[in-house]
């Protein structure tokens, strides 16, 4: 019961914090972008593909399925996945994560990257 | 003894595009299809992943995905006065061994052959008069039209996410495209790849001089895709290890992503690995097949597999292999000119130049299969009139990087010593500034270049070992010798620091180095069975339940990459068996 109250005001700041960065997203041109990742990316619970299940990314910690092997680099760098930090990793995986093995060059547009990250939060919401 | 497994619909013998399809599309119509594959599995996710799949000691230097030369390989030699020796090594050229074939280690440059190699003898008699083909020049029209493929194009170009720029939509000549291609009935699935910079110089040099450039269209999907399939593409990261390597970005059309995890769902269809078909089986009245034997290449157990239809879909010199082992057709006697099984054996020809330019940077680790910008002035231009030149068929010439490895590829100036402090302080300086113009060309069938079964080496199975007798005959070095020219007129005009100009080729052929993987022909399709192994839907005149599927069947080879054709001659035999023959097995063509 403690607990309760606890994850409902996280989760407002979280969607208020989403929300103030991201309103303007437009998911339909997430979707659409969302293909690039979805070669390597299942959105499917336990599903890895060349690249790990995206299934509830918001939240998790970086290298933290027991069933896909990470690079060191990707475990060892701390991160947890937020709006923020897959967006600055989007951006461009090899200087957001030095020596991970995305093949990936990088999203360079800001305005697709904030569609992007507003369709993954209204798949996983 | 050979265990004798259950009966099933279709066997299939070699997995790779060929075999892909065939067995996507056939599981699809309901038959129980069984695939038989020499290599192993290899899945993008474990095996050709970041950073371990770029490795170029493993996959180029020791030709990881590979047919293995202690298995199996050929003899060789350039005449028939001369006794043919195994190929011990690797060189010349590289059969794919694993589940994808050579689907996986493919560049991905996809082209649509066209009438001008379909109807060959006719168009250069018509032209040129009877007398303009060499008598020992045993070229012939192949029994299909481009507007019979034209379909099959599209439908393989489409699944095999092909980035190009069409030049030709349904008559209409269009900018930046290949201006002398068949009418296509509509564009690639995908853009053009971005260019690199040599493509750019070699464009604007090919412009200057009066040609007609364009992107090479090639299965690097430029961007994410979904194919009609629902295979999953994405985007190029022109890694720079296309060629030899296994995609790391799913952006490589390549059987093992596409058509064959389709088949694997269907319930209908079953693979087996490291299964290696010795021979063909036929009943006694030797106008059907009843299926195949085969070994387990980590055991030795032996099968056999009855089927009611057998496709050979292996790499084109084992397809030719199997038939031969097999006892199908009349073997071909180059003295007599009697038979066609191994008739017509063709490889291609290539020569380049460097260009060096001291001050420019063309980043030659990045690059994707499909970087080339490329003119067929001199190939599908009926105007360009041969004539004056005096030979058959033709070459392409472009400006391109593919595979510029950091073992591999250290272009020097000519002069450098080969090796030392100066070599070092060469490669040093010339590595980043130096970039290529290369051509490939056709290669016409001839009399004296066949296949046979050797009668001294045999394999691992005790099986007489492929002979391969082959060399350039002088319609290649004509080729060659105007290729050679016009591309060191091009690269001259763009004013390179130091030049090392291409040399046509006039020694014999050798298996060293590596040249080209397109061996085509031992197995023609045709109109007649007198002189072709095939009908033009790729079916044995000999026994109607066996079809052979690959560049076996091209009577010529072209200067084209032949998986375009071997791609649509795949969905054709696939909508031939499904459409036809199933209804009413038998020939589908009347001898």
């Amino acid at each position: 019961m403690r607990t309760r109250p606890w994850t409902a005001a996280a989760a407002a700041t979280f969607i208020l914090a989403a929300g103030f960065a991201y309103a303007q997203g437009d998911p339909k041109h997430g979707q659409k972008l969302f293909e690039e990742c979805h070669a390597c990316h299942a959105l499917e619970r336990g599903v890895q593909g060349v690249g790990p299940s995206l299934h509830g990314v918001f939240g998790r910690r970086a290298g933290e399925l027991d069933d896909f092997r990470y690079s060191p680099a990707l475990k060892r760098s701390g991160i947890t996945w937020t709006p923020k930090t897959l967006e600055a990793y989007i951006a461009d995986p090899q200087k957001a994560v030095p020596a991970n093995r995305m093949p990936y060059a990088g999203m360079p547009e800001a305005r697709d990257r904030a569609d992007l990250i507003m369709y993954m939060q209204q798949v996983f919401k | 003894m050979a265990t004798k497994m259950k009966e099933v619909d279709v066997v299939i013998v070699g997995l790779g595009w060929t075999g892909g399809i065939l067995a996507k599309e056939l599981s699809a119509a309901g038959l129980k299809v069984v695939a038989l594959e020499r290599g192993g599995q290899r899945s993008t996710e474990a095996d050709f992943s970041v950073p371990a799949v770029r490795d170029e000691l493993r996959y180029v230097v020791r030709h990881d995905l590979m047919m293995n030369t202690q298995k199996d390989t050929i003899t060789i030699r350039n005449n028939v006065s001369q006794e043919a020796l195994p190929m011990r090594r690797l060189g010349s050229f590289l059969p794919g061994d694993v589940v994808g074939g050579s689907g996986v280690h493919w560049s991905g440059h996809t082209w649509r052959w066209t009438d001008m190699e379909f109807k060959v003898r006719s168009l250069y008699e018509e032209r040129y008069g009877k007398k303009s083909i060499p008598e020992d020049m045993t070229i012939q029209d192949w029994g299909i039209s481009y507007g019979e493929l034209e379909p099959y194009y599209d439908k393989f170009e489409y699944t095999a996410a092909v980035s190009g720029k069409a030049g030709n939509i349904r008559g209409k000549i269009l900018p930046g495209g290949n201006p002398f291609e068949a009418p296509r009935a509509r564009d690639y699935p995908l853009p053009p790849l971005t260019p690199v910079l040599a493509q750019e110089m070699f464009k604007a040099a090919a412009l200057n001089n009066g040609y007609h450039p364009f992107p090479r269209p090639s299965a690097n999907a430029s961007r994410a895709y979904t194919n009609p399939d629902g295979s999953r593409f994405g985007a190029c990261q022109y890694c720079g290890h296309c060629q030899r390597f296994g995609c790391e970005a799913n952006a490589k059309g390549s059987p093992h992503m596409t058509v064959i995890p389709i088949a694997m769902r269907n319930p209908n269809f079953e693979l087996r690995t490291h299964m290696w078909v010795t021979k063909v089986l036929k009943d006694s009245s030797g106008k059907r097949v009843t299926g195949v034997t085969y070994t387990n290449v980590l055991n030795g157990e032996e099968f056999e597999q009855p089927a009611a239809m057998v496709l050979l879909t292996a790499y084109a010199i084992n397809n030719v292999h199997l038939m031969l082992l097999s006892g199908i057709g009349q073997p071909y006697d180059p003295a007599g000119q009697k038979g066609v099984i191994g008739k017509n054996y063709c490889y291609q020809t290539g020569a380049s130049a460097t260009l060096f330019f001291e001050g420019r940077h063309f980043n030659p680790f990045m690059n994707a299969g499909g970087s080339s910008t490329t003119i067929d002035d001199y190939n599908a231009n009926w105007d360009f009139d041969r004539g004056k030149q005096g030979y058959v068929g033709g070459f392409i010439v472009a400006g391109a990087f593919n595979t510029a490895l950091p073992i591999g590829y250290r272009p020097v100036p000519g002069g450098t010593p080969p090796w030392g402090t100066a070599w070092k302080a060469a490669t040093a300086k010339w590595y980043d500034t130096a970039m290529q113009i290369n051509m490939s060309g056709s290669v016409m069938a001839n009399r004296y270049n066949y296949y046979d079964l050797d009668p001294t080496y045999r394999n691992a199975f005790g099986l007489p070992m492929m002979r391969m007798t082959f060399d350039y005959k002088e319609n290649e070095h004509k080729i060659g010798r105007h290729a050679a020219q016009v591309i060191n007129d091009i690269a001259k005009s763009m004013n390179p620091t130091r030049l090392n100009p291409a040399v046509a080729r006039t020694e014999p052929w050798t298996v060293v180095p590596y040249q080209s993987t397109h061996n085509t022909g031992g197995t023609m399709m045709g109109t007649n069975p007198k002189t072709s192994a095939l009908n033009k839907y790729l079916q044995s005149w000999d026994c109607h339940n066996l079809f052979s599927v690959g560049a076996n069947v091209f009577p010529h080879n072209s200067v084209y990459n032949p998986t375009g054709p071997v791609g649509a001659l795949a969905y054709w035999t696939a909508d031939a068996i499904k459409n036809r023959y199933l209804k009413n097995p038998g020939p589908l063509v009347s001898a």
